[in-house]
């Protein structure tokens, strides 16, 4: 499907078993792909060459070709227990990372063939969320005993934070510009660290920045900006807050009414924001004014996980 | 082969074929009265039971015998003597033994068929099992699974296959695990952003940094599209749906202009929306497909039957609060909704089209039909249709017939046949809630079925060409009196109604009230006293004595009562059907009244 070229995808995944594939300025479906009957889909990235979408799950992570018609996938894991609940891609595709709720974050040679576990980390705890430093080497985690760590794979070097007890981090995001580390729990709490990078090429230092309320409830994501001036925390109080890093202070709030707001993802230019939520439907909202624009409709159950890869044209 | 000659079987037969092969939906429509003895049974049981006990006592044994289907036979036979035997232990008392089940058994002798074995069967050749003697033979469940198998495994050969928990295997390269540098654009735009936004820090605006992302290009360039207003019913797509039942339905659409509609729409819907989501599904994705056709609401629109050569059929559509997987239909036509009367007739006699009006020829012949009944009435010229209105000259009735023409609609739709609910006034102060129907060929008056005080009357069907007049005699706030004339000729119409003699010299409430007394009265009731509706005591009956030599007719009516709207709608309908057929008993009966209102004018003035 020369479509992947051409037109920007929008991919989205929930508790219908599916993923769906939308043209995202349009918001018609182009397909519909079968996930795992059980599962639904905790997380969606794609390839950085765009070609391929991994989608993880309950005992499952798959990887799907997006320009081929088949709708079946080209890798599929085994043997996996439990919830996969984050992947992602290193910056050129050389590897991939799993989490799961079997305590482990997994590192994926996906240049042999078959792909192969290179790296383990175990954190103790199942493991909620993960994030790569866009320094390519570090990776942030979130644990359901509400420890956050940062890991340097090459190594078994770590540091451990626990930021507040009795919580669990459902998800973590370093900024892409390598500035801020943030971890946000199921109370509503979202707490930012300052990342300083060490000269001798060690693990990053961490500094405890400051501590948002950011919602009533839940926190289920947080992200970054692409150009690290907002962060985005979402939550089942059906809202999705964006943050000035500058300061952190509250900029927009997106609502979407009693419904809980999975997943987000911003367009390279920061102005637009995809939200993926439990009324089953995916919207684009134009930051500045707040505005739905587009809504993608399709899915019979909420959407749990959606990815989109935009690039900058010019200046 | 003895029991083709065999009468019940062949019945059986046929009807169970028809439910078994039926996927129309059609069968539960036509057979909701399926259980037929059950249903004459409690039919003729309310009828004719008086005390609620000896109810209850017949309903217990019934309730009983409920799995009880007459076309199996050997079930009811085995069945019927429980109730029988409950109802004489029980001793009701009554002198005639209770009915039961088995007298009302619509296919007796069923089972004195001489092949006993093919009394277990449903007759049925569809329901029957397979021999594999010279019958296709369906596959097995296990063949079946197997290659389902198969083709899994075929699939599966194709996707590459990762062990989760394989032992860790460090990476050859060395530079696999690359530290890089953040990159220093990035760095600096976020750097110059702080500032930029640091010097309108009042604004609540982030700055534009140039920047501009291929998602918001293409926003642009497909500005504000709009938006599908189906976008609803989008999440009843089945295609790819996990562990869900899905339908695929070649769906045509009659609102294409000419090349298109001949060539179906292809969905893949769940098989648990409902028919009215499916039309919303349908509408949705033509609305991607074809933008350029614009589409009304859902509630516009219907799923009706179709040939796979897009030729609709003129059944009524699918029933729009039903699953789709109900029925079977590989093809099916979305079409604006036909109006559709409460009851399809098939009109015998064709001088009036009173068929339901399912096509635009209908209605142009409809109308045409019209046309000539006015035409008619108008080449009759002296003929008085509106009461008393002869004197109006040629140019009025010119203009009078133009302004009819404009309730065209409602000179169409008279001849339908329609139903109200009203109360007719029997013996001057008894009502009863009847239905009164009323259709191009006769008026039906049926008493309700849920009147639990009074004796049920038998209905009364009237043809129309017995029907004289319709009038609104009291009009009050609320309540209307409505009065139907018709003609009291004792061989034509039934002998249940009580007539009013115009001939008779005595005024017709006597007439009325003395030969109602008799229990068959029926649902006709009499005139009013005088005295309760003044209006009745018409210079109509006081004067029929004096020209009854002009006519031989009688003239009867019917009084009901009604809110006035409902008077005004039947008053209408009914006259307009009067009106288009020109009839002669109305003519008559208009002269005949005219006569009297001149005679007692002449009275009157002679008095004075």
């Amino acid at each position: 499907m020369e479509a992947t070229e051409e037109q920007l995808i929008l991919a989205t995944g929930g508790y219908d078993h599916t993923i769906k594939v939308w043209q995202a300025h349009t918001g018609n479906c182009i397909k519909t792909m079968r996930f795992v009957d059980t599962s639904q889909v905790n997380a969606l990235d794609r390839t950085p060459d765009k070609t391929r979408l991994a989608a993880c799950g309950y005992q499952c992570i798959r990887l799907y070709d997006l320009e081929s018609n088949s709708t079946t996938p080209v890798i599929n894991f085994d043997g996996v227990q439990k919830n996969v609940t984050r992947l992602g891609f290193q910056e050129d595709g050389n590897w991939m990372f799993t989490a799961g709720e079997d305590h482990r974050v997994r590192i994926w040679d996906m240049i042999s063939a078959p792909p192969h576990c290179s790296r383990v980390f175990d954190c103790q705890a199942p493991v909620n969320a993960a994030c790569l430093h866009p320094n390519q080497v570090e990776i942030a985690m979130g644990s359901q005993n509400g420890g956050v760590y940062l890991w340097d794979v090459k190594s078994v070097a770590h540091e451990q934070l626990i930021p507040e007890m009795d919580a669990s981090i459902q998800d973590v995001a370093i900024s892409p510009d390598g500035h801020y580390m943030a971890a946000a729990n199921n109370k509503g709490n979202c707490y930012i660290w300052s990342l300083n990078s060490s000269p001798s090429q060690q693990l990053s230092i961490l500094k405890p920045k400051m501590k948002i309320s950011a919602h009533s409830r839940y926190i289920l994501r947080c992200k970054f900006s692409p150009d690290s001036r907002l962060l985005v925390t979402t939550s089942g109080d059906g809202t999705a807050c964006l943050w000035k890093t500058e300061d952190f202070t509250k900029w927009r709030e997106l609502s979407v009414e009693n419904y809980w707001v999975w997943d987000v993802a911003f367009s390279a230019d920061s102005k637009w924001l995809f939200t993926a939520s439990s009324d089953g439907v995916a919207r684009l909202w134009k930051l500045q004014t707040k505005s739905p624009e587009r809504k993608y409709t399709g899915h019979t159950k909420a959407i749990t996980a959606l990815s989109f890869k935009d690039e900058i044209v010019a200046d | 082969m003895a029991t083709y000659s065999n009468q019940h079987w062949l019945l059986s037969h046929i009807r169970n074929s028809f439910v078994s092969t039926d996927d129309t939906g059609m069968c539960e429509t036509v057979m909701l009265s399926d259980d037929m003895p059950k249903h004459f049974l409690r039919k003729f049981q309310t009828a004719t039971t008086t005390t609620d006990s000896y109810r209850r006592k017949a309903l217990a044994p019934q309730r009983k015998s409920l799995p009880n289907r007459p076309t199996t036979s050997k079930n009811t036979d085995t069945a019927t003597p429980t109730p029988l035997a409950l109802l004489q232990s029980m001793g009701t008392g009554h002198s005639d033994p209770p009915l039961q089940e088995a007298d009302f058994v619509c296919y007796p002798g069923l089972d004195l068929s001489d092949d006993e074995d093919l009394d277990t069967s449903t007759h049925s050749f569809d329901i029957q099992m397979y021999s594999e003697v010279g019958a296709h033979r369906f596959r097995s469940n296990t063949a079946q699974k197997l290659e389902k198998l198969d083709i899994a495994k075929r699939k599966a050969a194709r996707i590459k296959s990762v062990n989760y928990n394989e032992e860790v295997l460090l990476p050859e390269r060395k530079d696999f695990f690359k530290r890089k540098t953040v990159a220093p654009k990035q760095y600096r735009g976020e750097q110059t952003a702080s500032t930029s936004t640091k010097k309108k820090s009042s604004d609540d605006e982030l700055s534009d940094e140039g920047v501009r992302s291929k998602l918001s290009e293409q926003l642009a360039k497909s500005p504000k599209q709009v938006q599908n207003k189906f976008i609803e019913y989008a999440r009843f797509d089945g295609t790819s749906q996990v562990g869900m039942q899905t339908k695929r339905i070649n769906v045509y659409l009659n609102m294409l202009p000419e090349p298109d509609r001949n060539y179906p729409l292809k969905i893949c819907v769940l098989s648990t929306a409902k028919i009215i989501e499916v039309i919303g599904f349908v509408c949705f994705k033509a609305t991607n497909q074809y933008p350029e056709v614009p589409l009304k609401s859902v509630r516009h629109y219907a799923l009706y039957m179709t040939e796979d050569n897009d030729d609709m059929e003129d059944f009524p559509p699918l029933d729009n609060r039903e699953p789709c997987s109900k029925f079977g239909f590989s093809h099916l036509t979305l079409a604006e909704r036909r109006p559709l009367p409460p009851v399809t007739r098939v009109d015998y006699h064709s001088n009036l089209v009173t068929k339901s009006m399912t096509s635009e020829e209908d209605k142009v012949n409809m109308a045409e039909a019209a046309v000539r009944a006015l035409q008619n009435i108008d080449l009759n010229g002296g003929v008085a249709d509106t009461g008393g209105s002869g004197n109006g000259n040629a140019h009025d009735k010119v203009r009078e017939y133009e302004e009819r023409m404009l309730s065209h609609n409602e000179m169409l739709e008279a001849p339908i046949y329609r139903t109200y609910r009203l109360s007719i006034i029997d013996k001057r102060f008894f009502k009863y809630d009847v239905t009164l129907g009323v259709s191009g060929e006769r008026i039906e008056i049926d008493q309700h079925k849920n009147t639990k005080f009074w004796p049920q009357k038998k209905s009364v069907s009237t043809p129309i060409e017995s029907v004289a007049h319709c009038e609104i005699v009291e009009r009050r706030q609320l309540k209307a009196l409505l009065r139907i004339w018709l003609k009291s000729s004792s061989s034509s119409t039934s002998s249940t109604c009580t007539s009013a003699p115009l001939t008779a010299g005595i005024p017709v409430p006597h007439a009325g009230s003395g030969s109602g007394g008799s229990g068959s009265a029926g649902t006709a009731h009499s005139p009013n006293s005088p005295g309760h509706y003044p209006q009745h005591a018409s210079p109509f009956g006081f004067l029929s004595g004096l020209h009854h030599h002009h006519s031989h007719i009688r003239f009867k009516h019917y009084d009901f009562d009604t809110d006035l709207h409902t008077a005004e709608q039947i008053n209408n309908k009914l006259n307009c059907i009067l009106k288009m057929r020109s009839s002669d008993i109305r003519r008559e009966f208009l002269q005949q009244r005219e006569r009297k209102q001149e005679k007692q004018q002449a009275k009157k003035q002679l008095k004075l």
